[in-house]
């Protein structure tokens, strides 16, 4: 079977427990559900000498709290899957992985998401055979080929909706708690495409409750009906009025996902609110989102069919808010 | 495998307590180990199943606090508060309705799978299809088609919640005139299996037992410079070493062939072809030990493509053959055979077609990996446990590699979790176990991680078919001529077998009067293919009948009718000499027709869907014993204990597909005695009469009649005994169910065990008889003649109805309607589950599976996340009727039902798209950019 390096395990009961634990021990790293650390030390990409386990120290579950959801880092998938304040968020948890890995993986495991990359999450010795690459132990990028920019993709399922409903993150550091808007943890580094600091700790996840107008959808495209990954997915979040070639939207979010290691808020949609979202409207919306994406080859299928994806699948998720 | 240039730290093992079925179990563990390992193998609870170790697969579910989750992706430490319940502890409702619902064919995806429709009737009471097959989505089954999954999961669903509901051993009537035929039924062990009761080769642990692990090579192609074992010698914990000087005798499936060995002694043929062996205290210091083998490389230019393996100047993957005489060129095995008049043919049709189809290569996925495990006792005798659907030919190799006598060996085969060909020949892991455990003095075992499973393959070949073909007017094919070069890999594996079978095999169920084919396989620096369910057929099955379908179009020919005018009718002779004494074509397309309600619908429903339809024939065995000798190809044993049990003892192997009930079936059939009377102990080359194996769709035809001859003897045996008991002719004795009677008087019965006892007593030393079966020379008078032959032939017909997105290209398999002649089914649930599986492995081929390469000669996934085989989603629904064209040699009529019935799928499914959208796909699979990009060329997506 695959082996893992060794390494120790320490429970937080608390997140300043888990900080603590973190910063007091050399090459540490958190584990939740484990569900895509654990593969990623089985295939030696990063070998911590400690686990600090946070399954006793998050809160999970959510509450409504001065008109924003709540929600606890600590909250497994498959109860977020049924979070009915949030629906579209409770659809992309739904088609994260499959049921069993649903019930093991939480929220907090799912922004946190390592980028993934079809030379990347392999064995050892198949990375040995390739010659590695830039992110673990090599010096260059097989996808890009060069040596610079690793574009390894984001593929969480719940960022690119938490990011169109605007979500913030709450995250404690050694030094204490701050905020910050999800779309600011992303950078377009596939190295590390995250901007907190290592050994910080998001404890909770907060969603502004939606208004009463808002629509949202969530699309995820992928072979298989279950386990898979995204190939490329869309999160839609509009306040909207009125139905079909009539309907009005006052403000529209397009998040995409799965293309390389940035969730993309789709720059420039903004101008097309205020207008009908006619079916030529909705087309040259498809066409500034086929402009806009551009899908690597780090993740299963063929780039060229991703982009057009992108467009047939923001057009297709559009008509359908419509109504 | 190598693990990486890190340092290696290894932690000490600690206590760990985890709750499970109830009950408080300790451990000791190091930390890294998770709750699959300390679950299996350290507290026994071997149940629970591996099949990716990666969260990839479903295998290792279990409950944690009620809920299904992946045990091999959770810490041991993690699982310390949580109560854990295993298959184990699962109570009896669900896994009984899947016995009794046939949906346990090998059994090792079932632990798991059984774990989560548990938990899913915990919380529903009473699910609908759909939220079944959500609730079963992340537990892959590669043997089912998880129609039956399905349909036990209701069947569960309707029985009280704590109670036992066992199911009789056969649970409907049997076929007109016959005691135990024909009759539904479970499988002899079946459920066990699914328990975790009878063991799997890496379920079974020994005393001192110590693990290997093989380093493989990280190039496609190279020479072995040199290698140093000596810092792995060095390392505590090591046992032993070994590398390819130490097996120098080369092996092959194919006796005459052979150009492969335990592990390469000179030169590497693909990534992942081992080159030397460890066995350690544990997984962990043998892959140490493996990563401080020093093997110093010379890198040699890589042979990827047919282009570059027929190129003039190519390197040679081998420089000398078998012989030892030079190469002077990568071709491996040619064949050319032709018959009547070929180009007359051609040029007279009415229409003709001259096209190419690419057949991408792919690869079986037996959710169990391989693994082997051996013991030598203390007088040097070998004792072999290993994963493999061939012990007989396994137990022969062993001998020549090994080099001693075959006498001091014996081969067992442990309840198997899924082969479908990818374990019919022997591999470097029982060669490596068995010499390690020589020279480590202690058993070892050896358990291939799924990325091993990829390399040793031995899956589809990769084909390239140029067809032409032509028909007259009416119709009628004229002549057919097929060019084949098929992708080999690195090594021979049953190569000839391929070469000959892609062309042999494709002469019915639709005859035609002229056929020339040329069929060449090619050395490549890729790990081997072989014989994946339904060998070296179902590529050229794609093209020909692809081409049928477009010849039909040509002609303005229904295509169902187009099939109908050129079958091929029971008890004639194909152009190329094949006697096929029976075949259900015309039945089968009556039958799918039918339910597809084809006249209707076909040609006729809305842009974007369509149907479409394929037919094939396959062989039931083959005349060819792979090692020519006239001894039986298949022996059975019975006897006959006092307890009114009869006990089968037989070579065959049971990968899944019920060898073993259909075993119990036969012998029931002749002696009267229930199913559940009958013991079935088979593959054990100590203990069991020689079978060859299970291949080429052999069993149910060859095994069966082996049975069927040993159960007529003991019931002679049993009539003489008790005419003789009542003083009346032999010919007034009947068999009837658990009773045989007086014909003339059929109130006067006797129960079967009385009779047994009688027969017993008046043979005067232990009830026993034997039965064999052997082919008769079959086959065309030519070279070559006799390959492909086959004493039977099975027929299928599908049709596929699906969907197709011409905007995104996307293909959804909505339904496959499925007809397939087996002659005689002895066990129609079993067939059924056959024919279900085919048909999911052949949609899976059509749709989204395929073992590519890159330019580096690297597997582009060797895991079951990138190899992407279908969930319960999105395959599609099966309806799956059996057609019983009474076979005039077969037992009772039957014939195969194991690997016919997928070859249709792929070509069903193109002519399907075609039907939707007007475009021919000739390279599988089908995947969504492929349509799409031909859906552009031939500019149709303005027409939505
Ligand atoms: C076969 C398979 C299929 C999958 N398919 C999908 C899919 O379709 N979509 C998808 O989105 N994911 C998928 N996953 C990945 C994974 O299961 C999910 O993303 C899951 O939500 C991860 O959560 P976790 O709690 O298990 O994370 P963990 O593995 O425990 O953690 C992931 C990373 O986040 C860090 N981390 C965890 N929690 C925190 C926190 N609170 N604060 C800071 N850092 C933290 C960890 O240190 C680690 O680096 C799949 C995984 C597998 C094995
Ligand atoms: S994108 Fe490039 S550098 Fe990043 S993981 Fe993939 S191959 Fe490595
Ligand atoms: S063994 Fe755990 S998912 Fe495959
Ligand atoms: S029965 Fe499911 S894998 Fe064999």
């Amino acid at each position: 079977m695959l082996r893992m390096d060794g390494f120790t395990f320490k429970a937080a009961a608390s997140p300043e427990e888990a900080v603590r634990l973190w910063h007091h021990h050399e090459g540490a790293a958190y584990i939740a559900g484990g569900t895509d650390i654990l593969p990623n030390i089985k295939h030696r990409i990063e070998s911590p000498r400690v686990l600090v386990g946070l399954s006793k120290a998050l809160p999970t579950g959510w509450c409504i709290e001065h008109g924003e959801v709540v929600l606890g880092a600590g909250t497994r998938l498959s109860e977020l899957a049924s979070c009915s304040v949030l629906p579209a968020l409770a659809t992309a948890a739904g088609l994260v992985a499959g049921p069993q890995l649903r019930n093991m993986g939480t929220l907090g495991g799912n922004v946190m998401l390592d980028t993934r990359c079809l030379f990347l999450n392999q064995t050892a010795h198949w990375r040995q055979s390739l010659g590695y690459c830039l992110k673990a132990e090599g010096t260059w990028c097989h996808v890009i080929r060069g040596p610079k920019t690793c574009v390894a993709t984001q593929s969480s399922d719940t960022v690119p909706i938490l990011m169109a409903l605007h979500a913030r993150i709450r995250v404690l550091g050694p030094n204490g708690e701050r905020e910050l808007a999800l779309a600011e943890l992303f950078r377009f580094d596939g190295i590390h495409n995250h901007t907190i600091e290592k050994g910080h700790l998001i404890t909770h996840v907060i969603v502004p409750l939606p208004p009463s107008n808002h629509r949202a959808r969530y699309d995820k495209i992928r072979t298989r009906g279950a386990i898979d990954f995204p190939q490329l997915s869309v999160a839609i979040a509009a306040r909207m009025t009125g139905t079909g070639e009539a309907c009005v939207a006052d403000s529209l979010t397009i998040v995409v996902g799965a293309i390389n290691p940035l969730p993309q808020a789709v720059q420039g949609v903004e101008a097309f609110t205020g207008r009908a979202l006619d079916d030529a409207t909705v087309a040259a919306l498809g066409a500034l989102i086929k402009k806009r994406c551009r899908p690597q080859a780090s993740t299963h299928g063929d780039p060229a069919w991703r982009r057009t994806m992108a467009r047939i699948t923001v057009e297709r998720g559009l008509k359908a808010l419509r109504g | 495998m190598t693990a990486t240039a890190k340092p290696a730290h290894s932690v000490p093992a600690q206590v760990l307590q985890v709750h499970v079925n109830g009950e408080p179990e300790v451990a000791l563990a190091p930390p890294t180990w998770t709750l699959l390992e300390v679950l299996r193998y350290k507290l026994g609870l071997v149940g629970t199943k591996q099949g990716c170790d990666k969260g990839d697969c479903g295998a290792c579910t279990v409950l944690m606090d009620g809920r299904p989750i992946l045990s091999c992706c959770t810490l041991a430490v993690m699982a310390q508060d949580a109560k854990i319940t295993t298959i184990e502890g699962i109570p009896p409702r669900v896994p009984q309705a899947f016995d009794a619902a046939g949906a346990l064919q090998c059994g090792f995806c079932q632990p798991g799978m059984i774990c989560s429709a548990h938990a899913l009737l915990e919380v529903n009471d009473c699910p609908s299809d759909r939220e079944i097959r959500q609730a079963i989505s992340g537990n892959l089954c590669r043997c089912t088609g998880y129609t039956k999954i399905v349909e036990a999961v209701h069947l569960a669903s309707a029985r009280p919640k704590n109670e036992r509901s066992p199911t009789p051993m056969v649970s409907s009537a049997p076929a007109d005139g016959l005691r135990t035929v024909g009759a539904r039924g479970r499988k002899p062990g079946a459920l066990d299996k699914a328990l975790g009761r009878i063991p799997y080769t890496d379920d079974i642990v020994l005393p001192r037992m110590a693990h290997g692990r093989i380093l493989r090579s990280p190039h496609p192609h190279a020479k072995i410079v040199s290698i140093d074992t000596s810092e792995a010698e060095a390392l505590p914990g090591v046992y032993a070493v070994m590398t390819g000087a130490d097996l120098p005798t080369p092996f092959c499936i194919i006796p005459w062939t052979p150009d492969e060995h335990a592990l390469a002694p000179d030169k590497v043929r693909y990534v992942g072809d081992g080159v030397a062996a460890v066995a350690a205290v544990d997984e962990e210091t043998a892959l140490r030990a493996c990563d401080r083998i020093a093997v110093e490389y010379e890198i040699l230019p890589p042979v990827l493509s047919l282009d570059a393996a027929e190129a003039a100047d190519a390197p040679l993957v081998h420089a000398r053959d078998w012989k030892g005489r030079a190469r002077t060129s990568n071709l491996c095995k040619e064949v050319a055979l032709a018959f009547g008049s070929v180009d007359e043919g051609l040029a007279e049709g009415a229409a003709s077609i001259d096209q190419t189809w690419f057949y991408e290569g792919n690869t079986h996925v037996p959710i169990e990996p391989h693994c082997a495990l051996a013991d030598w006792s203390s007088e040097q005798r070998l004792t072999l446990w290993s994963a493999t659907q061939v012990p007989h030919y396994l137990h022969r190799e062993l001998a020549r590699v090994l080099d001693i006598p075959q006498a001091q060996i014996r081969v067992i085969q442990p309840a198997l979790g899924g082969a479908f060909g990818g374990k019919s020949e022997p591999f470097d892991l029982e060669f490596c176990a068995a010499y390690l455990a020589r020279k480590a003095g202690r058993p070892v075992k050896i358990l291939y991680t799924r990325e091993e499973v990829f390399y040793s393959h031995r899956g589809r070949h990769p084909m390239e078919m140029r067809l032409q073909m032509a028909a007259d007017a009416a119709g009628h094919l004229t002549a057919v001529d097929h060019d084949i070069r098929i992708d080999g890999g690195g090594y021979h594996s049953f190569g000839m077998v391929t070469t000959y079978y892609a062309g042999q095999l494709l002469t019915g169920p639709v005859d035609f009067p002229a056929y020339r084919f040329r069929a060449r396989r090619f050395y490549t620096n890729k790990p081997c293919c072989g014989p994946k369910r339904g060998h070296g057929s179902v590529q050229p099955r794609f093209s020909f009948e692809c081409g049928l379908d477009e010849l039909a179009h040509k002609l303005g020919i229904d295509p169902i009718e187009m099939r109908r005018r050129n079958a091929l009718e029971s008890g004639s002779t194909t152009v190329n000499g094949l006697f096929v004494p029976s075949t259900g074509l015309q039945e089968c397309l009556d039958v799918v027709a039918r339910d597809s309600q084809w006249d209707r619908r076909y040609g006729k429903l809305p842009f974007g869907r369509g149907l479409g339809v394929a037919c094939s024939m396959y062989i039931s065995g083959t005349a060819y014993p792979i090692y020519p000798n006239k001894m039986p190809q298949s022996g059975v044993s019975l006897l006959a204990d006092r307890s009114g049990r009869i006990t089968i003892t037989c070579g065959a192997s049971d990968i899944g597909q019920g060898s073993d009930a259909m075993l119990a079936w036969v012998v029931s059939e002749e002696t009267g005695l229930s199913p559940e009377r009958i013991v079935v102990k088979s593959a054990d080359t100590d203990l069991t009469p020689v079978d060859l194996g299970a291949y080429s769709s052999r069993m149910t035809y060859m095994v069966g009649l082996a049975a069927q001859e040993a159960g007529r003897a003991m019931q002679a045996k049993m009539r003489d005994a008790l005419a003789a008991h009542w003083g009346v002719p032999a010919d007034r004795i009947g068999v009837g169910h658990g009773v045989w009677f007086d014909k003339t008087d059929t109130a006067r019965q006797v129960d079967v065990h009385q009779v047994l006892i009688l027969a017993e007593t008046a043979e005067g030393r232990p009830l026993q008889t034997v039965g064999g079966y052997r082919t008769r020379d079959l086959g065309g008078q030519y070279r070559g003649g006799s390959i492909g032959a086959s004493p039977a032939y099975s027929t299928t017909a599908h049709v596929a109805e699906v969907v197709v997105d011409p905007q995104t290209g996307i293909v959804t398999v909505e339904r496959v309607w499925v007809a397939h002649d087996c002659g005689r089914a002895i066990n129609p649930l079993m067939v059924e589950g056959q024919i279900e599986g085919s048909v999911y492995m052949g949609y899976a081929e059509a749709l989204m599976e395929a073992q590519v390469f890159d330019e580096r000669g690297l597997h582009t996934g060797p895991n079951l996340l990138d190899y992407r085989i279908p969930t319960s989603i999105e395959t599609p629904d099966i309806i799956a009727k059996i057609v019983e064209t009474i076979d005039p040699g077969g037992p009772y009529g039957a014939k195969e039902a194991g690997e016919g019935p997928l070859h249709p799928a792929i070509p069903a499914i193109a002519n399907a798209i075609f039907d939707a959208v007007d475009i021919r796909l000739r390279q599988i699979p089908f995947t969504p950019d492929r349509v799409l990009a031909a859906l552009r060329a031939a500019d149709v997506e303005r027409r939505v």
